[in-house]
């Protein structure tokens, strides 16, 4: 853009000046014909000899009358007069060119000087002469592009570090540039934007501690629901409809706030990744063993099939990954049901799966099922399950921290979800929010 | 059985009581860290169920001091911090199980039982479920009256699967029951043992969760 402004300023300036350059080039000339026209008039013979022919060069050519008569005339003109004898300059044609002439009347001798000059020898020359004052500039405009590209590329390369810098960051990465090796013009730039994140970051935190805590405290007043709850049932007939109503609603609020305290603690800024080698096979082993009364309750029959495979990750996550998976296999399927949880790694990494034989998903809702709070059917779901929508949303939200990628299909069983993340094959990393890129 | 009840909660330690007493079990409530220990050394309970977030002192603190004695009491650690941390250290400080709220109340009924069948004073020493009675004083086994002479791996076992009845019990976690640091076993030895119960209890008493361990189903 620069350039092409630059260059299109130079190339007008410099039309602008050739063409006053003509003009001078011209005017001077046009001087110097008068001056050869008043010289001949004066310095021609007296007179005396009548139609002296005196060669000249080519570009010039010259006539001096005396009343009708031809006192003087260079060889390159005609016996006839070259203009019209009129006092000042005239552009005629003679001998096959185009001249530039001017007549000098001297009233005291009745003589008429005509000077003439070959206007395509006074343009070539005029052109040569203002070339030669144009060249160099126009010559120098490549080299003094290229300076100032150069220049004003090293100029802004900071101003370019710094917005591929914010360019690479992830959207939750509300850390500080690092102000060092900035130069000094881009340092108000940097403070204030550190600032703004910082800013950003305390509100950010603020609400998602008010969240945690809120879930947090709520746990005590849930319990005590529950006991007086548990309380009433035995005075109570076993089965009374009213009483396991309001169990499934605090079972629901439950775990709802045990959702909301896994959403906040895989926040970036949370999950201290404690990172290292984990057993997939025993991981999974240990969460079937601590969530497994629900699935006894619903008689539904669960497996584990697979090898031990080593994963690199963090324990949390990962148990709350296979948490809320076997959580939703086990509502979404009847009682009496299979669920089958599969680990194998291959190339492609490390494959978790777990397929159960309840009704199914249909394939455009897959997509919706990992959005928070949405939940297949609506509230109205056949099983009546409780639920809160927010299971496969943490799930989504982990395997994003791995890099890992689901994959829902159709379930080996007859009917029923299969849900796969699949770990991409490990690099020594850590997962994508500890990546330093962009750094 | 006398337990000692330290919840600053006030609604969930009403609950509590009741339930607990319902139980047969005689329950003494208090509020604060400094209260629970003046009414431990007044009272000694064979069991505490302790809150960790009381409003005066921490209840990992209140914990060390418990165990300063030298019988101390069964302790149940009950409470909100469900880190895998807040966990550890609490076991580690010498508390003898761990649940997190919200709990269910049946769960920390079994969980009681379990501790009060490790206090000599224990009122019943039996666990009962379905035919199959086992007594932990004795160690008598029955199924339908019928008196069954069991080696003591395999009482051991099935005592272990009856203490955690609705829980999976992993293999590894079996062995270590079962064996003793540096003992030799065969890969197997967990399945031939659980082979030999299922053909003197009826076969579907214990079942299998393939790739993860065994159950008792809950009464």
């Amino acid at each position: 853009m620069l350039m092409a402004i630059m260059t299109l300023t130079v190339f007008l300036s410099a039309l602008h000046g050739y063409r006053s350059s003509l003009e001078e080039v011209q005017q001077l000339f046009d001087s110097e014909l008068v001056d050869k026209a008043r010289l001949l008039a004066i310095a021609g013979n007296g007179g005396s000899v009548r139609g002296e022919v005196v060669s000249t060069s080519d570009q010039y050519a010259f006539q001096v009358w005396q009343g009708g008569d031809i006192l003087l005339r260079s060889d390159n003109t005609p016996l006839t007069a070259i203009s019209s004898l009129k006092e000042g300059y005239q552009d005629t044609n003679f001998n096959r060119y185009r001249w530039r002439t001017f007549t000098w009347f001297d009233p005291a001798r009745d003589r008429r000087a005509v000077a003439a000059e070959r206007i395509d020898i006074r343009n070539t020359l005029a052109d040569g002469i203002i070339m030669k004052s144009v060249l160099p500039v126009m010559a120098t405009l490549p080299v003094a592009g290229l300076l100032i590209w150069l220049i004003v590329g090293y100029g802004l390369s900071p101003l370019r570090n710094l917005s591929e810098h914010l360019r690479s960051r992830r959207a939750e990465d509300l850390r500080p540039i690092p102000e060092t090796l900035q130069p000094l013009e881009l340092k108000p730039v940097i403070t204030s934007t550190n600032d703004l994140f910082g800013r950003l970051e305390a509100s950010f935190s603020r609400e998602r501690q008010f969240a945690s805590d809120a879930a947090h405290e709520l746990r005590t007043p849930i319990s005590a629901l529950k006991v007086h709850l548990h309380n009433i049932s035995k005075g109570l007939p076993a089965g009374d409809h009213d009483l396991a109503q309001l169990e499934a609603a605090a079972d629901r609020m439950g775990s709802l706030v045990d959702q909301i305290l896994a959403l906040y603690r895989t926040a970036p800024d949370q999950y201290m990744a404690q990172f290292g080698d984990l057993d997939l096979y025993q991981l999974v082993q240990k969460v079937i063993i601590s969530i497994y009364a629900q699935f006894e309750q619903r008689n539904i029959q669960l497996e584990l099939t697979g090898k031990h495979t080593i994963l690199y990750g963090d324990q949390f996550t990962l148990e709350t990954l296979v948490k809320n998976l076997l959580d939703n296999a086990c509502k979404y399927t009847p009682a009496g049901g299979h669920v089958r949880v599969s680990i194998a790694a291959d190339n492609a990494g490390t494959r978790l799966q777990v397929e159960d034989s309840g009704p199914g998903v249909s394939e455009d809702q897959y997509q919706r099922m990992f959005d928070r709070f949405y939940r297949v059917g609506g509230d109205q779901h056949y099983s009546g399950v409780i639920g809160c929508g927010l299971g496969l949303a943490i799930v989504k939200h982990i395997a994003d921290l791995y890099g890992a990628s689901i994959d829902l299909q159709k379930s080996s069983f007859e009917s029923g979800l299969a849900v796969s993340v699949l770990f991409p094959q490990q690099t020594r990393f850590g997962p994508a929010v500890n990546n330093n890129k962009g750094r | 059985m006398q337990i000692l009840l330290v919840e600053d909660d006030v609604l969930l330690a009403d609950g509590l009581r009741t339930a607990l007493r319902r139980e047969g079990f005689s329950v003494n409530h208090v509020a604060t860290g400094r209260a629970a220990l003046s009414a431990f050394s007044a009272e000694k309970p064979e069991i505490v169920i302790l809150d960790l977030g009381l409003p005066d002192m921490d209840g990992l603190e209140v914990l060390a001091q418990l165990r300063t004695g030298e019988q101390g009491p069964q302790v149940l650690i009950l409470t909100a911090r469900d880190r895998i941390e807040d966990k550890v250290s609490g076991l580690d400080l010498g508390a003898d199980d761990y649940l997190v709220k919200p709990f269910e109340m049946p769960e920390l009924l079994a969980r009681l039982r379990a501790l009060e069948r490790r206090t000599n004073t224990a009122q019943t020493s039996t666990i009962s479920i379905g035919q199959v009675v086992l007594d932990t004083l004795t160690h008598k086994v029955s199924v339908d009256g019928a008196e069954l002479d069991l080696p003591r791996r395999e009482y051991m076992l099935l005592k272990a699967l009856m203490e955690n009845p609705g829980r999976i019990l992993s293999r590894e976690s079996l062995e270590e029951k079962l064996y003793g640091w540096g003992e030799e076993l065969a890969s197997n030895s967990i399945e031939v043992h659980i082979h030999h119960l299922r053909k003197k209890i009826q076969t579907e008493f214990i079942k299998t969760v393939r790739g993860v361990g065994y159950t008792v189903s809950k009464p």
